[in-house]
């Protein structure tokens, strides 16, 4: 039998790495086949290299780095662990999404937990796993269909999720995600399998609901609330301004024809007042993310986050973990609502106060309930999560009660002058 | 020859009931084996056996030693005890499909001009 000289299995085996096998089982299986190959062919008279191009044709155009590629899909293919794996993924990432919107909606505690868990499980877990699976077991041209629909599903779940959690970024996100899928995957779908398939109105139908699904979806995004609902609350807004404007113009006048006397009901409201306007300005500054005297110029209906609920929450309450209780929070406004009140009823005779006490405007005290039926607070009910335009608009109210309850102590003391110093 | 579509399913059939019958062999006597024993009809090529032996290894139906020949190290596969049970599993499986596509094509005449004068 014809034996391979050391040099010449030396050249084999360099053949074999250079051309890209990189496997060490696999090489010295190879190696052992073409030099067991070549010495057959030249025992029956071939040269070696005539020998050795016989076998290697042997291998089919891709050669011998095929042999690995396929050794490797082969290896590598969904085993029984790792479909138990991914389909552990999956189901624990719907169980908690589900869970924390049910809790969400009922307002019970740890459903941000729940669904930031559960969306980080379908995104860094589920999805990246479905995706190697199908980048192996379908076709190269298929990659990237496979891409584009995990980047598109990955983006629209973040950005769902940052939506739902109130996170900056959210709609850029969810409609990056969207486009991908759109412009990407649905096309990219559509092409590859309508001249394969075997039924395609079925591959047609499909292609067009799903761009219809997230048509409708964007749609629904971009709406809100309707356009009517809000032209209406604006105009309200403009009314409540213009009622301050003129109010506040005739507190002015009057207060020329009381004395020194009501000094103190002045400067008060007047700082009340003010200290409302510093707070439109840092809710639209949050909200634009400009600083307060830039904010001066933006128009409420030109803000985009006007709808934005989660401003005037952190601002004027705090987050969850940080109850706020500073400049610009509704707890010091509660107190300056109170001070304020207290102020007014004294302006009045003692036996008056239960009275006006009833009628007077800025109340703090009332007990409300939540959606669901949960007690809450003045303070809760007024600002947690309620849209900026509606609690800036409630603002300019609560400036207009202001010189409201002024105007009241100045005609009553205008027209009985000696009423607020009863004779004692 | 048969196509390598028709073989590719049978791939690792012929293996383990290879192995099962020869204690163990090296990759080379495995594709030699086969063309001789069914004169040429069945050529595994080289490219797909590799494969089929690396994955079954991996599964471990198969183990291997590995015997120095000169420069180079032959490697002889050989059945584990599972190896033999999934080399029975999968003869009969294919024998009870052979039956069925022998009961299958059986009804079938290929020639069809004794359909038509039937």
């Amino acid at each position: 039998m014809a034996e391979l000289t050391e040099l010449q299995v030396e050249l084999i085996d360099a053949y074999i790495k250079e051309n890209g096998v990189a496997q060490n089982e696999l090489q010295v299986d190879l190696l052992d086949h073409l030099c067991t190959s070549i010495e057959h062919r030249i025992e029956q008279g071939e040269s070696f290299e005539e020998a050795f191009q016989y076998t290697l044709n042997l291998f089919g155009p891709g050669g011998l780095k095929q042999v690995q590629n396929e050794t490797f899909e082969l290896l590598t293919e969904m085993n029984a662990i790792m479909k138990k794996v991914t389909f552990g993924f999956g189901l624990t990432s719907t169980f908690l999404l589900l869970a924390g919107t049910i809790f969400k909606l009922m307002h019970w505690p740890f459903a941000s937990i729940m669904m930031v868990l559960g969306a980080g499980l379908l995104v860094l877990g589920y999805l990246p796993m479905i995706l190697a699976h199908k980048l192996k077991e379908s076709p190269r041209g298929e990659a990237l269909l496979h891409i584009s629909g995990f980047v598109g599903l990955s983006l629209t779940s973040v950005g769902v999720l940052f939506k739902v959690m109130h996170w900056p970024g959210a709609s850029v996100t969810l409609l990056g995600g969207m486009a991908v899928l759109a412009f990407g995957y649905v096309p990219i779908y559509f092409f590859k399998r309508y001249r394969t398939s075997a039924n395609r109105s079925i591959t047609l139908s499909s292609s067009m609901v799903s761009l219809a699904c997230l048509i409708l979806i964007f749609a629904l995004m971009k709406t809100g609330n309707s356009t009517w609902y809000e032209h209406g609350v604006m105009l309200t807004n403009t009314d409540v301004a213009e009622q301050l404007e003129r109010t506040s113009a005739v507190n002015r006048e009057l207060h020329t024809r009381t004395g020194d006397e009501l000094n103190l009901l002045r400067t008060e409201s007047d700082r009340l007042v003010s200290h409302i306007d510093a707070l439109k300005l840092e809710l639209v500054a949050w909200a634009a993310n400009v600083t307060p005297a830039e904010a001066a110029t933006i128009r409420l209906n030109d803000l985009e986050k006007k709808h934005d609920m989660a401003v005037p929450h952190d601002l004027l309450l705090g987050t969850e973990n940080e109850l706020r209780d500073g400049e610009f929070s509704a707890v010091q406004l509660k107190q300056l609502f109170d001070s304020y009140r207290q102020l007014v009823l004294d302006q009045y005779p003692t036996d008056l106060h239960p009275t006006l006490d009833r009628s007077i405007g800025l109340r703090t005290d009332g007990t409300y309930k939540d959606a669901h039926g949960e007690p809450q607070n003045w303070m809760q009910h007024e600002f947690a999560y309620t849209p900026l335009f509606t609690v800036i608009t409630n603002l300019t109210n609560w400036q207009l009660e202001i010189r409201q309850m002024e105007n009241q102590v100045l005609l009553s003391k205008i027209s009985r002058p000696e009423a607020s110093n009863p004779p004692s | 020859m048969y196509s390598q579509e028709l073989l590719k399913g049978t791939l690792q059939t012929i293996v383990l009931s290879l192995l099962a019958e020869k204690e163990r062999m090296y990759g080379y006597e495995i594709t030699q084996h086969v063309k001789e024993k069914t004169a040429g009809q069945i050529q595994l090529t080289e490219g797909a056996l590799y494969p089929t032996l690396h994955k079954l290894e991996a599964e471990g139906f198969l183990t291997t030693e590995k015997v120095s020949i000169g420069k180079r190290v032959r490697k002889y596969y050989s059945l584990t005890e599972n190896g033999n049970k999934q080399a029975n599993e999968k003869v009969n499986e294919f024998r009870r499909f052979s039956e069925t596509m022998n009961d299958l094509l059986n009804s079938f005449n290929p020639n069809p001009e004794l359909q038509w004068r039937s």
